[in-house]
């Protein structure tokens, strides 16, 4: 398909991930979505997500604004040498950090045992 | 003599059902054991509730009728408790009977029903009976716990309310009123002559001004003396409030200090909430690069591995540019060995190279400058992640979170403890004390001001009187020795009551002395001293004053108060005393409980066997042991009383 030969210039959430996206937000104390929105990335890639892309994700950053420096890209490039689409993968492994974070209706993320355990490691 | 004969108990307190205990009649002492709350308290209050009407608990407030009724009979349908006792009196033998009746609002209406020789009386003719069976002033002296024994010690301090109150009410039990009631009633006497005096003074011309004078006076002497009568009570009453708001500051000290302690708890959160809000910026600040800090070792991992990989591009890159330089001899020397590279070699090195391509050197600049790249943004994440920094800080805050969860709980606890209780409600006591404090200082001051005008009053009259005596004619001469018998009988009887009171005190120190020296087993001490409100003091035998003593010697004290009391009262009754050797050593538990038959013929203690053991009483009181009770738990709300 046409789309799968070009990187992605938006990122995007899914819709159940949306919500899990806000609770991380709040409960992670993160200035922006955006901070919010890499921590789940670095999540989903701590906990060893392969490569892939997320399906029925809408529009929520431009990567101009998501990855303004490009060093995002530039590293994800150095995780992942054979990947051609950084930001597919990147938004990917965000969607996976939030269903991996969703812990259901009534727990916001642990974002304190997330951060205490990157502690220990 | 007052002596219980037997007392039947039916869903009292915790005493379901109907229960009967009878009492031997032979003097001596029967003890009721229990241990805490199988109804000991309960037992004295069913004594106190059948004679008095009222029933005293913790801080010897009055406790609510409803609150009598056994829970279990009540969950079971039962609406009605009573507690009846058979007694015999000089006045003959009774049956006494109180009950609790719920009402259609589930209050409970009390009742009285009195049996004098098996005839009931009149409800008017038995409450005024009851009265005189045991009036309720002084039911204090037969019916006692600990902590009635301790307001006793109020009697040394002429300051506080409670010991005129008791000072009163000893007067009362030694039959003081009766011989103050007779000087009064002369009084009364003497007053009535002198105006039958002034009626006949104003019947003669000579002495008509005397007599209008004296009537005047008495006239004023009356109205000075119904104030007086007025004050006195008043001041009576504001004294009975103070006590009461007394007794409402102290139980409601503990509510000052949770109000105190909640104010200074909620401060504490206030401060803890504004600090936790002025971190939400620093957090935000460190959340921002916090998600390399999850993947921080796999960063490290590869931006060690790419910089291997940048060392060997590195290498090969160096390397193919050396040899284009050698190939053209912009640097006759070799840069490994510094040997002169000749032309044949130049040219060999210019083949060699012919086999490679430009694109591979360029491919390799290339990789080099994106893996730099890489590695450049790997290095920028790992400095910025420290996970240690952030644990730290997540740690901060979660520990202000708990500490302000804390201090929320602590601040509900207290709301819940606080109840009904409000600071309006302790301002509005505090407030009251202090105006009742104001109203008795007018109060004794109007009460001073009106004595002295009584005096004057009286010297007026008496040099009107002397006047009127040395005028007077034969014709006055009856009503003058009339009144003069009268002003005899009166002087006669006031200083009866002086004389009277004296005595009394006399004899209290001196049979209180005698039961304290019983009772203490400091053997320096000579005995006790009574004061003018019957306060007793420990005296040393070298003849010091013992200036502070232990809520134990407390006791002793006050026990030897009420067996000098018994001894010299005109109505001497039954004792009960509930829990009394708490504060107490073993030595002076046994000499109380050796001492306790000489106190009066009935005495029923209410005790815990580790307060007193079984076999010291059996051993102690010997022949003077009447019976034992034991009160047995059936359940929770519902305790036996059983014949041991």
């Amino acid at each position: 398909m046409t789309s799968e030969k070009t990187d992605k210039k938006t990122l995007g959430v899914t819709q159940p991930n949306l919500r899990v996206l806000q609770a991380l937000s709040t409960e992670g104390r993160f200035a922006t979505d955006i901070d919010a929105a890499k921590f789940a990335m670095a999540h989903a890639i701590a906990e060893g997500v392969g490569r892939g892309t997320a399906e029925g994700a809408g529009t929520v950053w431009h990567v101009g604004s998501f990855d303004s420096d490009g060093s995002l890209k530039a590293m994800i490039e150095a995780l992942y040498p054979d990947e051609l689409y950084p930001y597919r993968l990147v938004e990917h492994l965000i969607n996976e950090g939030l269903r991996l974070m969703d812990a259901g209706e009534a727990l916001p993320p642990d974002v304190a045992g997330l951060v205490r355990a990157a502690a220990e490691t | 003599m007052l002596r219980l004969t037997s007392l039947e108990v039916v869903n009292f307190g915790p005493f379901k059902g109907r229960q009967t205990v009878d009492f031997r009649p032979e003097p001596g002492v029967t003890v009721f054991y229990g241990e805490n709350m199988r109804g000991k308290t309960s037992l004295l209050n069913a004594i106190r509730f059948a004679l008095v009407g009222s029933v005293l608990g913790r801080g010897q407030r009055a406790v609510a009728f409803e609150n009598l009724m056994n829970l279990e009979a009540r969950a079971e349908g039962e609406r009605h408790f009573e507690v009846s006792l058979e007694l015999s009196h000089a006045r003959g033998a009774y049956r006494l009977t109180r009950t609790g009746k719920a009402g259609p609002q589930g209050d409970y209406v009390p009742g009285l029903y009195l049996e004098r020789g098996g005839q009931p009386l009149s409800p008017d003719q038995a409450l005024h009976e009851v009265e005189q069976i045991l009036p309720k002033d002084i039911a204090r002296f037969f019916l006692f716990d600990g902590e009635l024994l301790q307001e006793y010690e109020d009697l040394l301090h002429g300051e506080s309310d409670m010991g005129p109150q008791i000072s009163a009410a000893i007067e009362k039990i030694l039959g003081v009123p009766i011989l103050t009631g007779a000087r009064d009633s002369a009084k009364a006497a003497l007053d009535r002559a002198e105006a039958a005096l002034a009626v006949a003074a104003q019947g003669d011309q000579k002495t008509r001004e005397f007599g209008t004078q004296l009537q005047s006076l008495a006239a004023t002497r009356d109205v000075l003396t119904k104030d007086l009568f007025r004050l006195e009570q008043d001041l009576e009453d504001l004294r009975g409030r103070k006590a009461g708001l007394e007794a409402a500051m102290r139980r409601r000290e503990r509510f000052a200090a949770l109000l105190e302690k909640r104010d200074r708890l909620t401060e504490d959160l206030d401060e803890a909430r504004t600090k936790l809000a002025g971190t939400a910026e620093a957090m935000a600040a460190a959340m921002a690069p916090a998600w390399a800090a999850l993947i921080r070792p796999r960063l490290v991992t590869t931006a060690a591995a790419l910089g291997d990989r940048e060392q060997t591009l590195q290498a090969a890159v160096t390397r193919a540019q050396v040899l284009r330089d050698l190939s053209h001899g912009h640097d006759p020397d070799c840069p490994t060995c510094l040997q002169t590279v000749g032309a044949a070699a130049q040219a060999r090195i210019r083949t060699a190279l012919e086999g490679g391509t430009d694109d591979g050197e360029a491919r390799s600049q290339r990789e080099l400058a994106a893996l730099r790249r890489r590695l450049e943004a790997l290095q920028m994440q790992i400095d910025a992640a420290n996970p240690e920094a952030l644990r730290l800080l997540w740690q901060g805050e979660e520990d202000m979170r708990n500490k302000i969860y804390a201090l929320e709980g602590e601040i509900k606890d207290i709301a819940a403890k606080l109840g009904g209780e409000t600071e309006s409600e302790l301002r509005g006591l505090s407030r009251d004390y202090d105006s009742v404090v104001r109203e008795i200082v007018a109060a004794e001051e109007g009460l001073t001001a009106t004595q002295g005008k009584l005096a004057e009053n009286a010297v007026y009259r008496e040099g009107i009187q002397r006047r009127l005596d040395k005028l007077a004619g034969n014709q006055m001469e009856a009503e003058r020795r009339r009144r003069d018998m009268a002003a005899q009988v009166y002087g006669l009887f006031s200083e009866g009551v002086h004389a009277y009171r004296e005595q009394l005190r006399q004899v209290v120190e001196a049979d209180a002395s005698a039961f304290f020296l019983k009772m203490t087993t400091e053997k320096d001490y000579a005995g006790l001293q009574i004061n003018e409100t019957y306060g007793l003091t420990i005296l040393h035998k070298d003849g010091a004053i013992i200036p502070v003593r232990s809520a134990g010697a407390e006791h002793v004290v006050a026990l030897s108060l009420v067996a000098a009391l018994q001894n010299n009262a005109p109505l001497r009754g039954p004792i009960f005393i509930d829990s009394p050797f708490g504060r107490l050593d073993g030595g002076h538990r046994k000499n109380i409980v050796q001492t306790l038959p000489g106190m009066a013929d009935q005495v029923v203690l209410l005790v815990y066997e580790d307060e007193l053991p079984v076999q010291a009483a059996r051993e102690t009181l010997k022949d003077q042991l009447r019976a034992e009770w034991g009160l047995e738990r059936a359940s929770a709300r519902h305790t036996r009383i059983v014949k041991r």
